[in-house]
């Protein structure tokens, strides 16, 4: 399975460990750890879905606590020459625990994705495909071609895809991904333009703005996204305008990370301001401050500090959501995953108080 | 926990969903099969963190506001053949399919990566389907312009046949007295295997409107004849004698079109 492509991947990574950088693969706290961008293990130029063969080498070599080794080829995903594939499957068992009502135990399988990029054009032109095929029947996450310029100093998508905005965190319930609305959860159909060159890491994306939704009006959603990425820190700053027939949703945000010896940290603040929601109601302001520990390789401590300030226009009904999560990565493309969410808000809803204990297996490949 | 980021709310002044209190929000309650109480205690805290706003998942707001008319007697953006709250049929309810986690459902369970509702609530949610989805009591007096919400298929959309019906969203019960073949029309006015001359010659198509009968703010149209793959142009007339209206006979005071295509399924 290993090819050119899986050498030309281990010379890469080679060449980055050479040049003080180290490797990502899936979450934005590894690309803050290694100094990278998200481009450089994932395949979609703003992060998540299938990996790069730098990213699908550096899991099996650089991530994992120990690297199984069965005397055969590395696993790059590549089907042949112009296809590759990949994929993620994630099981749960967990807990949740909220005040004057009975606990809830459950496995639960939380998602099983499937990958396909296939390289028209090696380098050039690629068409990519995400499809989450459980829990539930098959549902296309993303679907889009991606034209690179010759030097992959910028790029053109057009399809179905993520927007950017800020970090794109594994966790669909953090605060900063609810208020906004953009997540991996909500795709939306457009073009984004994306400039890659040097330490610049700079997307604007125009789509329909209905998230999967029946479009209604000629309004656009309008995302952009512009990172300065060094080796041991970054900045960024996000704005997005959706402007629908109901009335128009804004969101600005600031993010940034530091790596502070085996630690990384990151912090994003947005605020957002929903005007076809009524009464003032759709300004919030959600705030993520994470620090990642990586104890000893395949071995992260998080802790992630939230903060969701649901109505602007209203005190006293902030909430709060702590994790504390220990990822454990063995092997290659295995990931147990333990850790748990305390929620505090207003004392009369008894779910903003729920805590949830989790055990996750995360496979990935 | 410390406060790093910043403190929970004390709550104070306000109700179990966040909102100020006011005379006739004060609190929730048990949940009883009613829409008022369901959105009290499941939409408004639960579903509208996310399914609210310009940006909602599928175009689904679900808070106060919209969810009545964004539920009941609409088709499903993930599953057309279903409507996303069919009266008097839970087990037809696509909404009930996904709280249930049931066989068949695109995505995942909802509420998504949260804790299932408890079985007391989805029987309550089955009730009041079972019921026949009502309204909340003076809901249908709501304020604003008599107004096109929402359609489906969706202005430019592309939809994959069959096309089971169509649908116009309101923002106030529809006169039914004045939903006739004058003021909803769906015409043919583009074929991918004809030239550009004889695509300019619209064709009209046959089709039934009848208003939900538990939601006479949707306008369900459904065509005679499976649509063939093509270019379709569904219009409401709001001008005019005979225009559509509300109860109030307030008129639409435009009229309105939506152009989507019908491409064949695979």
């Amino acid at each position: 399975m290993i090819g050119r492509s899986a050498r030309a991947g281990l010379r890469w990574m080679l060449a980055f460990l050479c040049f003080g950088g180290y490797a990502a693969h899936a979450e934005p706290y590894l690309a803050v750890q290694f100094g990278f961008k998200c481009n450089v293990c994932h395949v979609n130029p703003t992060g998540g879905g299938l990996r790069s063969t730098v990213g699908d080498v550096l899991a099996q070599t650089a991530i994992p606590g120990a690297h199984l080794d069965t005397g055969g080829d590395n696993w790059t995903g590549a089907l042949g020459q112009y296809l590759r594939t990949g994929g993620d499957l994630r099981f749960d068992a967990q807990v949740s625990q909220t005040p004057h009502a009975p606990s809830v135990q459950e496995f639960s399988l939380e998602q099983a994705r499937v990958y396909l990029e296939a390289n028209v054009i090696p380098d050039r032109l690629l068409a990519y495909v995400d499809e989450q095929v459980a829990p539930g029947g098959a549902l296309n996450r993303e679907a889009y071609v991606i034209y690179w310029s010759a030097s992959h100093d910028w790029y053109l998508k057009a399809g179905q895809m993520y927007l950017p905005f800020g970090f794109r965190l594994q966790d669909q319930t953090a605060f900063i991904l609810t208020a906004t609305g953009i997540n991996m959860t909500t795709p939306d159909q457009g073009v984004e333009f994306g400039w890659e060159r040097g330490h610049w890491d700079a997307q604007l994306a125009v789509s329909n703005g209905t998230a999967g939704g029946a479009v209604t009006s000629d309004g656009k959603q309008y995302s952009l996204d512009v990172a300065f990425v060094e080796s041991i820190w970054r900045l960024g700053v996000a704005a997005n305008n959706n402007d629908q027939s109901g009335g128009a949703k804004t969101a600005f945000g600031v993010f940034g990370g530091l790596r502070t010896g085996p630690i990384s940290w990151l912090a994003q603040a947005e605020i957002t301001d929903d005007r076809s929601i009524a009464n003032g109601q759709g300004r919030q302001l959600a705030t993520l401050l994470e620090a990642d520990w990586l104890i000893a390789r395949g071995n992260n401590l998080k802790i992630t500090d939230e903060f969701l300030n649901p109505n602007r226009a209203v005190a006293n009904g902030e909430e709060t959501r702590w994790s504390l999560v220990y990822e454990f990565t063995p092997i290659q493309f295995g990931q147990i995953r333990a850790g748990v969410r305390w929620n505090d808000g207003i004392p009369q809803d008894p779910a903003e108080h729920q805590r949830l204990y989790f055990i996750e297996l995360h496979g990935y490949f | 926990m410390g406060c790093v980021a910043g403190c929970a709310g004390n709550g104070d002044g306000l109700n179990q969903n966040g909102m100020p209190i006011t005379s006739g929000n004060s609190g929730t309650g048990p949940i009883t099969p009613d829409l008022q109480s369901i959105e009290d205690n499941v939409f408004t805290p639960i579903c509208s963190k996310c399914h609210i706003g310009a940006s909602a998942p599928e175009g689904l707001q679900l808070d106060a506001a919209h969810a009545y008319n964004a539920l009941v007697g609409v088709p499903s953006v993930e599953e057309p053949t279903f409507l996303r709250v069919d009266p008097g049929n839970p087990d037809e309810s696509y909404m009930v399919l996904k709280i249930e986690g049931a066989p068949g459902i695109e995505g995942g369970q909802m509420p998504l990566g949260e804790t299932p509702l408890p079985q007391a609530t989805i029987d309550a949610i089955r009730q009041w389907i079972t019921n026949g989805a009502p309204n909340v009591p003076g809901a249908t007096a709501a304020a604003g312009v008599f107004a096109v919400l929402d359609t489906f298929p969706g202005d430019k959309s592309t939809v994959i046949a069959p096309v089971p019906r169509m649908v116009v969203t309101f923002s106030h019960e529809v006169d039914a007295s004045l939903v006739n073949d004058t003021t909803v029309t769906l015409e043919r006015i583009g074929d991918p295997d004809l030239d550009a001359a004889t695509v300019e010659r619209s064709v009209r198509v046959a089709i039934a409107s009848v208003l939900a009968v538990h939601n006479p703010a949707v306008l369900l149209i459904t065509p005679k004849a499976a649509l063939n793959a093509g270019v379709y142009r569904l219009s409401v007339r709001g001008t005019g004698g005979g225009a559509l209206a509300d109860l109030n006979a307030e008129a639409l005071g435009a009229d309105r079109a939506v152009v989507f295509s019908v491409e064949p399924a695979q």
